[in-house]
């Protein structure tokens, strides 16, 4: 479940300070899935951060997972990002010096898995986006569609109850954007976890049953 | 994030990054490698010499003289002797009675008229004539000491070897020996294998004097320098001994005095350098001249205590700029690696982790260059240490045992390297931690 109220956040102080979020309201209930659009700039990754706790909510109430987002600091804050979301990036985030199995892993690692039990559930994982042979590869030898791939399982290794995507197609061609949108839609519904999708892709966003559009630092609702 | 995980995630970050960490493990390696060599070479210099000297070397050790001292030779280095005394076994009980005296090793010199043997020439036909013939004679001092304690006595082997312990037909020359025969110093074993005959003279009764000598013919087995007596030929205590039985045999003349001292001296050994005026004073009141050259001692520890103290701060200044390499090295990586330090802080890494990761890193380069430095720079000591040997030899001075480096320098550089790049990578390492998770995704 995510629950937002009245989300206010600014760059800045003084005059010069840019308002990205104006009183911005949001409800995806357990398992949903929702997207956001809105042109550049206007807060759709600032919404995402603050959901995830990578940046801390100025004003408001930000329920994410059952957590109070607002309310964390520091280890717990870590605890969250660990335990409660998984993230998938524009650029995927893989680390380019560990293979893609050791990039699932390092979730795990993060998590406190033991050694043995994080290795099964990466090769696990890797096997379920369909990326089992590529375990040993780097970064640099996966195609775009295939380190995203391995950026969602990443995501996906602690078992969140909330998946956060940021453009997760915008560095793909059309045909990898589909498949990996495919993969995310069915993993959420395997998993039951809710996913939040933030693009500027209208037809990426018509494929989520809650459609939200941010504008002028509001969410307003859009379709049925 | 355990410190397991963090060493194999800093082994690859270092990976990646092959030639700066190269570079920096180098950098820090070149400052291990130099003070190590620095600190070891000066600290050698400081206890391995010094404390040589203080174990039967020849600036070190106390010569007592068969004669009362002179209440001016209390504070003196130099010897300065009173009347005859003679030196007996009692007197060396007395001596070695000291609590401070390590060893105490009597010496026995003798007048010889000395007549030199080089070996025939095989190419010559002529038979060589007897040695006693020869016209190249000259009045010489043997040096009787006991060579089993060789170790305490200030002597080097230049060539050769010692005569063996109660050997009556041996002898080890020194190096003015082999310049009285117009041989190459630099090559004394040219002297190795050759004869040489010695007769020391009894004085006969009547008027005029007469003498007869004990003959005797000795091989060189070797060549020495030493300072445990003025004199050319250094024998067993027991050819000395037998000499003087020879000499008391005889009756005293005018001008020639048969020896009635057992011992010619001794050479003392104090425990410490710090005990060698103790021990001194202690010889003065049984009743014998001596000398040390303490004040020569004390000047060689002050200026060894400087070369310290500059070398350790050139080695340090050299590691201290390393280090800062390392850190240098760190905050360039913490730059490139932003986005990945972002990363990790969203998939749930705590600051802890970060700077784990970080510090991880500055230790394994720390170790790495501690490790080929320490390595180097005992090799490095090694090759001084032997350098320095063979030189004091060649110049016909008493060699000295550089040996390995001190324990603790070897066991202890690597770890404290590692721990001063681990210091020198907290700052870098807190910046990581510290930085904002969205600032690092360049959000």
């Amino acid at each position: 479940m995510v629950r937002v109220e009245g989300l206010t956040h600014s760059y800045g102080q003084g005059p010069t300070a840019l308002t990205v979020l104006c009183g911005a309201d949001m409800d995806v209930e357990d398992g949903g899935y929702a997207a956001v659009t809105g042109v550049s700039g206007a807060g759709k990754s600032t919404l995402l951060a603050i959901l995830g706790g990578l940046e801390a909510a100025q004003h408001g109430a930000v329920q994410v997972a059952g957590e109070d987002v607002t309310r964390l600091r520091g280890g717990g804050l870590a605890r969250f990002r660990r335990e409660r979301v998984g993230f998938v990036f524009q650029d995927f985030g893989l680390l380019t010096m560990l293979t893609a199995r050791e990039n699932v892993e390092m979730a795990l690692t993060l998590a406190g898995i033991p050694r043995r039990e994080r290795r099964e559930r990466a090769d696990e994982l890797l096997a379920e986006v369909g990326l089992a042979a590529r375990a040993a590869h780097r970064p640099a030898r996966l195609s775009g569609g295939e380190a995203q791939r391995v950026a969602i399982a990443r995501a996906l290794a602690n078992r969140p109850r909330v998946l956060l995507a940021d453009e997760p197609t915008g560095n793909l061609d059309e045909d990898s954007a589909c498949r990996v949108m495919d993969l995310l839609e069915s993993l959420r519904a395997e998993r039951g976890c809710t996913l939040v999708v933030v693009t500027h892709n209208p037809e990426l966003a018509a494929r989520a049953r809650q459609r939200l559009r941010l504008s002028r630092g509001r969410l307003v609702r859009l379709g049925p | 994030m355990s410190w397991q995980d963090a060493a194999l995630l800093s082994l690859r970050s270092l990976r990646r990054r092959g030639a700066r960490s190269l570079l920096a493990a180098v950098g820090i390696a070149l400052g291990t490698t130099l003070l190590v060599a620095l600190l070891s070479i000066a600290g050698t210099a400081d206890t391995r010499i010094v404390s040589q000297l203080s174990h039967g070397g020849p600036a070190a050790a106390i010569h007592v003289d068969d004669a009362v001292p002179d209440p001016a030779g209390y504070d003196s280095d130099t010897l300065k002797t009173g009347a005859h005394r003679d030196l007996d076994d009692a007197a060396l009980a007395a001596i070695r009675r000291s609590p401070h005296v390590s060893s105490v090793v009597p010496f026995l010199s003798s007048g010889a008229l000395v007549v030199p043997c080089p070996g025939a020439d095989p190419a010559s036909p002529a038979a060589p004539a007897p040695c006693r013939h020869r016209a190249d004679t000259y009045f010489g001092t043997l040096v009787g000491a006991d060579l089993t304690r060789f170790h305490d006595l200030p002597i080097t082997v230049l060539a050769g070897r010692l005569p063996r312990p109660r050997s009556l037909n041996e002898v080890v020359v020194t190096q003015s020996y082999v310049e009285r025969l117009h041989l190459d110093v630099a090559h004394p074993d040219a002297v190795v294998g050759s004869d040489v005959e010695f007769a020391t003279p009894q004085l006969l009764p009547g008027t005029p004097a007469r003498f007869r000598g004990r003959w005797y013919q000795a091989r060189v087995v070797g060549v020495v320098a030493q300072t445990v007596d003025d004199g050319d030929f250094l024998v067993s205590l027991q050819q000395t001994q037998a000499a003087r039985g020879w000499a008391l045999a005889g009756v005293d003349g005018r001008a020639f005095r048969r020896p009635t001292s057992p011992y010619s001296g001794l050479v003392v050994v104090a425990d410490t350098l710090a005990n060698v005026h103790q021990v001194r004073r202690e010889i003065f009141a049984i009743g014998y001249a001596n000398s040390a050259p303490e004040h020569l001692v004390a000047s060689v520890q002050k200026y060894l205590h400087i070369v310290d103290i500059v070398l350790g701060g050139i080695g340090s200044v050299a590691l201290a700029i390393a280090v800062m390499g390392v850190a240098n090295t760190l905050l360039a990586a913490v730059r490139e690696r932003w986005r990945e330090i972002g990363v990790l802080k969203a998939l749930g890494a705590a600051d802890l982790d970060v700077a784990r990761w970080f510090l991880v890193e500055a230790g394994l380069l720390g170790l790495a260059g501690g490790l080929a430095g320490t390595a180097v720079g005992t090799a490095i000591t090694a090759v001084v240490g032997y350098t320095v040997n063979q030189y004091l030899v060649d110049q016909g001075l008493q060699g000295i045992d550089l040996g390995g480096l001190p324990l603790s320098l070897v066991l202890g550089a690597p770890p404290a390297t590692a721990l001063l790049a681990v210091l020198a990578g907290l700052a870098p390492a807190l910046r990581a931690a510290r930085l904002p998770v969205r600032e690092a995704l360049g959000g």
